[in-house]
């Protein structure tokens, strides 16, 4: 039996305010998969993500990627995953060819290999001539480019990205696309968190949905699409939005 | 244990970067208030005032003006280092590398005594502008400027933890580290404090590191330099300790 890329059993995460933001979520993603998570505004998808790279605390559950332990054997895990987060977690005045660099230093990537890395991201972000700026300087999309670079720069075997396409421009997202499909055609697995359905659709092979901290749905793609509406309309119905709807009319 | 080399010394580079963004206010604001100190209190005043041990008043003031700096500047490298790093967030892309807990607490301690030994030896130069930069004991010299910044880079790290406004970063500066290290042996012996004083200065911390600082330069001590060794060095691995807890359990970092 194949080891998954990332396997999450019963996790729960309650914040010290009390508020139990995932609780006893487990689901397995497949090494190679495209994997799209959704669930609305605090669903509880980004403490998922936290709590699988290190960002959040674990309250009780497991989670192993690729078979490592991501608590206990933290080190080992880490190395594993690449992580382009919702928000722009960068010192703000290092320049973008610094961010890269430095996040293959914390990898433990030689000087060589961080540098022909680093060009070869910073090249096919187009950011070649915004390398020396300030990250601050740099418009949304630029910036978006840079965080997603900087997740990919030691070559990760999980890549999750929360959120990558927004705020961003139709060209960069399509062009985002093209390469994150690319990407997952070489062997990568990929977990996608987007509030945009289409881009889950195009892309994602395996989808769950979230909420209330819980997974409410989750499948293959073509089974979101047994029904008419396919993928939105799965989504409001698992979400209880649909009803929402339905009773304010 | 494998070491992440490469990881430690990105987090020392990282750092070195963020400190020659700001030069003014890491390096020539301490040596412009070190000349101050040591152009009012070493020179016009300490001109008329008699020899103690020995020693000029210049000479004998000297060594606690470095270790107000020293100290100073291993506070503020290390709060801002890990209170920043908190506020902006870029504390994340540490979290989710295959950092140790003790690399990165190293990293920052680095770069605290690299910032303090520089800010010594630019001070030491400006002295030797009026004549007082004598060191006797380079190593000795060495270890306190060491060991004590290494106490104040793990004592910033924890209020870089803990804070949660710009305002809390500099409580512990105002009200515990700037009366201590004034009434700590400065600018006067343990014996020119009034009798019923004197006591406090021997459960005052500042008090052995001035005073060993002191020994090293101009071989002038109040204290057996063994018990403020063995202080300096229990508080750097006490503090350690408790830096290294913190981080393990996520106080301050993680969510």
């Amino acid at each position: 039996m194949t080891t998954p890329a990332l396997s999450i059993s019963h996790l729960r995460k309650v914040y010290r305010s009390g508020t139990v933001a995932v609780d006893d979520l487990s689901l397995e993603i497949q090494p190679g998969d495209f994997f799209g998570f959704l669930g609305p505004n605090g669903a509880g998808k980004s403490t998922t993500i936290h709590c699988v790279t290190g960002i959040a605390t674990v309250t009780s559950g497991t989670i192993k990627v690729y078979g490592v332990d991501a608590v206990k054997d933290y080190r080992e895990a880490r190395k594993l995953v690449g992580l382009s987060p919702q928000q722009f977690n960068v010192d703000q005045f290092a320049t973008p060819y610094q961010i890269v660099d430095w996040m293959g230093g914390y990898f433990g990537m030689n000087a060589a290999e961080r540098k022909a890395r680093t060009e070869m991201l910073i090249e096919r972000f187009g950011l070649k001539e915004h390398a020396k700026k300030r990250f601050r300087e740099l418009s949304g999309g630029l910036m978006r480019r840079v965080i997603l670079a900087r997740a990919l720069v030691h070559d990760p075997k999980l890549l999750i990205l929360d959120e990558p396409t927004a705020g961003v421009d139709v060209e960069l997202r399509r062009d985002l696309w093209r390469y994150l499909q690319e990407l997952n055609r070489d062997g990568k697995t990929i977990l996608l968190t987007s509030h945009y359905l289409e881009e889950v659709e195009r892309l994602c092979r395996t989808i769950a949905i979230i909420n209330g901290g819980k997974i409410v749905q989750h499948g293959p793609k073509n089974e979101f699409f047994t029904e008419p509406g396919g993928l939105e309309a799965a989504y409001l119905r698992a979400t209880g939005a649909e009803a929402d709807h339905v009773a304010a009319q | 244990m494998n070491i992440n080399w490469v990881g430690l010394w990105t987090i020392i580079r990282r750092e070195i970067a963020r400190l020659w963004r700001v030069p003014v206010q890491a390096f020539l604001a301490p040596w412009i208030s070190a000349l101050l100190f040591i152009f009012i209190f070493g020179y016009v005043v300490g001109g008329r005032i008699a020899l103690i041990g020995g020693h000029k008043y210049l000479e004998f003031v000297l060594p606690g003006i470095v270790m107000l700096n020293v100290v100073n500047a291993a506070f503020l490298q290390s709060t801002s280092q890990v209170y920043f790093s908190r506020f902006l967030r870029y504390v994340e892309e540490t979290l989710v590398s295959p950092l140790s807990y003790a690399e990165m607490i190293a990293g920052i301690l680095i770069v605290v005594i690299i910032r303090a030994v520089v800010t010594a030896i630019g001070i030491l130069i400006l002295a030797a502008l009026f004549g007082a930069s004598s060191v006797d004991g380079i190593g000795e010299f060495l270890f306190w400027i060491v060991a004590v910044s290494a106490v104040f880079g793990l004592l910033g790290n924890i209020v870089g933890l803990w804070a949660n406004n710009f305002e809390q970063l500099t409580i512990l500066n105002v009200f515990l580290i700037t009366p201590l290290s004034f009434v700590g042996g400065v600018f006067n012996t343990i014996k020119m404090l009034p009798p019923y004083l004197r006591w406090m200065a021997w459960g005052n911390p500042f008090f052995y590191f001035i005073n060993g600082l002191r020994h090293s330069m101009i071989g002038f001590t109040e204290a057996p330099e063994g018990l403020g060794m063995a202080v300096t060095l229990g508080l750097v691995v006490v503090m350690f300790a408790i830096v290294l807890r913190l981080y393990s359990i996520g106080y301050g970092l993680r969510e």
